[in-house]
């Protein structure tokens, strides 16, 4: 068993173990309810709304609690001698919360589909999940990297959600409005998220898609970067400096 | 086995060294000792070696080649005990243990160390409930089980009682005996002295003294001979110089014609040599 795939189940039994795939089962049930009491014929609006709030908030704080959980218990000292390359590690830790994303979208989805009426491409939501799943975990590592404890993290999250994600929810919602700020909108890569998952249930320009799915991809590449690069720093300061 | 030259090393944040320039050598099958107060640089310079900081200057070879050189794999020779728990508390000590061996080529007989070490009826049990003494000696079986060429232990007997403390220190030995090599930090000089066949003293970054414990001892103490007798119900006290032990006539006579309770060569002790050597507690 290659080191990647080791590190990655371990991920997945521990997800089951610290209860966060338990925490990701009962999220997707708040939505649910959420879903359930808004009555409008065609509830596909939003739930694209919930699953660009989800992707985004949840990648992040999973990203956290999962390296503050093995912070606090001092194993990342012990993964960080056995092994093990970061890039195993890195990935290891995001692929695992995609899965957790995709379980609770799923979930999401699998009421909406039996319960409500929804029209959307569901591989081209996978495929969103994906691609908006990976960068919002990447962003996660970095917040993790300049945080000190949980709080610091939690704060750090709070303030990526109010700087990227209100605008556009002020848009989605039609709170402000004007082609200016929409257009300001494009250089967030929370709108490249909210573009390719409305794009789910069609209508949308073909070219504003393959920006967005561009946007993220380069983007995610380049918080690639440097979640490795600022990984070697993070590791010094585990270390007890 | 490591061959270390002019090394030092500066954090990131720091101005100055903490490392300021440190030789030694770790002989394949010794046991070798890395002893200081805190704060000069003992687990700095372990964690170098385990390469869990880089960007230090000089050079550090292990087995004929810079550590610099080595993947991944270095850590397939390599076995690091900690000295605070570094387990998933959540996880029972075989689900840790057994998530841990799966990334190594070569495994141990965890089965057989839980049971040496008392941890065998109490594998299934979280390590979130296990005491401090339990995740002490789960620390020490994470670090052998690799089956390690090379072991790097920090306190490793700390917070045992001497029961368990015991059976670390035998299994250290055993470990040596086997051809495996230790580098030995702790502040229990019992154990140095057990243990180690070569020691350090590290302070402000610098070792300042490397030699055996037997060496060490004759070195900083003096060639006496301590003498406690009873001289018509009075205790008196008496020394000797050990070189002329045998031709020394008052020495004759007092053996002779008193009754002895006490007798001790003054070699100095290593907590005393701790103290003198890097002037601290």
């Amino acid at each position: 068993m290659t080191a990647f795939l080791v590190l990655f189940l371990g991920e997945m039994q521990r997800m089951q173990k610290y209860h966060i795939l338990t925490a990701s089962v009962i999220v997707s049930f708040f939505w649910i309810g959420m879903l359930h009491l808004i009555e409008v014929p065609d509830i596909t609006a939003f739930f694209m709304i919930l699953v660009f709030f989800d992707i985004v908030s949840m990648a992040i704080v999973m990203i956290g609690v999962t390296v503050f959980f093995e912070k606090q218990e001092g194993v990342l000292k012990s993964i960080f001698v056995s092994p093990v390359n970061r890039l195993e590690f890195l990935s290891s830790k995001t692929i695992a919360n995609l899965i957790s994303n995709l379980l609770t979208i799923g979930i999401v989805y699998l009421y909406a589909l039996f319960f409500q009426d929804i029209g959307i491409n569901v591989i081209g939501l996978f495929l969103a999940i994906i691609l908006i799943g990976t960068f919002h975990s990447l962003v996660g590592f970095l917040i993790v990297y300049r945080s000190n404890d949980f709080t610091e993290m939690l704060i750090g999250m709070m303030k990526y959600i109010i700087v990227f994600t209100l605008p556009i929810a002020f848009d989605e919602f039609g709170l402000i409005t004007g082609e200016l700020y929409s257009n300001i909108l494009f250089l967030l890569p929370t709108k490249a998220s909210s573009t390719l998952i409305n794009a789910t249930a069609g209508g949308l320009d073909t070219g504003e898609i393959v920006l967005s799915a561009i946007y993220l991809l380069i983007g995610s590449l380049i918080l690639a970067y440097f979640v490795n690069k600022g990984f070697r720093k993070f590791v010094i300061r585990e270390s007890g400096v | 086995m490591f061959s270390i030259s002019d090394l030092k090393y500066c954090y990131p944040k720091n101005d100055e060294d903490t490392i300021k320039g440190i030789d030694f050598e770790i002989k394949t099958g010794e046991i070798f000792g890395l002893l200081g107060p805190s704060g000069v640089g003992k687990s700095t310079t372990q964690k170098i070696l385990t390469r869990q900081l880089d960007d230090f200057r000089g050079e550090i070879n292990y087995q004929g080649k810079s550590i610099t050189d080595y993947d991944k794999n270095f850590y397939q020779d390599i076995g690091v005990g900690f000295e605070i728990p570094v387990h998933f508390s959540r996880l029972t000590a075989e689900e840790n243990l057994d998530f841990f061996k799966k990334l190594y080529d070569t495994n141990a007989d965890t089965d057989e160390m839980l049971e040496r070490l008392g941890l065998y009826p109490d594998k299934n049990k979280k390590v979130g409930e296990f005491s401090k003494g339990m995740k002490v000696r789960l620390n020490f079986i994470r670090a052998l089980l690799n089956k390690p060429k090379m072991l790097f232990l920090d306190e490793p007997t700390n917070g045992l009682d001497p029961k368990n403390a015991r059976i670390i220190k035998d299994m250290i030995a055993e470990f040596k005996e086997a051809g495996g090599t230790v580098l030995l930090t702790t502040h229990l000089m019992n154990d140095v002295e057990e243990l180690c066949d070569q020691v350090a003293f590290m302070a402000a970054g610098k070792i300042v003294e490397i030699n055996t414990p037997k060496n060490l001892k004759l070195e900083y103490g003096s060639r006496l001979l301590k003498v406690e007798y009873s001289d018509n119900s009075e205790v008196k006290e008496a020394s000797f110089k050990l070189d002329d032990l045998g031709d020394n006539q008052e020495f004759q006579q007092v053996i002779k014609n008193n009754k002895i309770l006490t007798m001790h060569s003054q070699e100095m002790t290593l907590d005393n040599i701790f103290i003198k050597i890097t002037g601290r507690d």
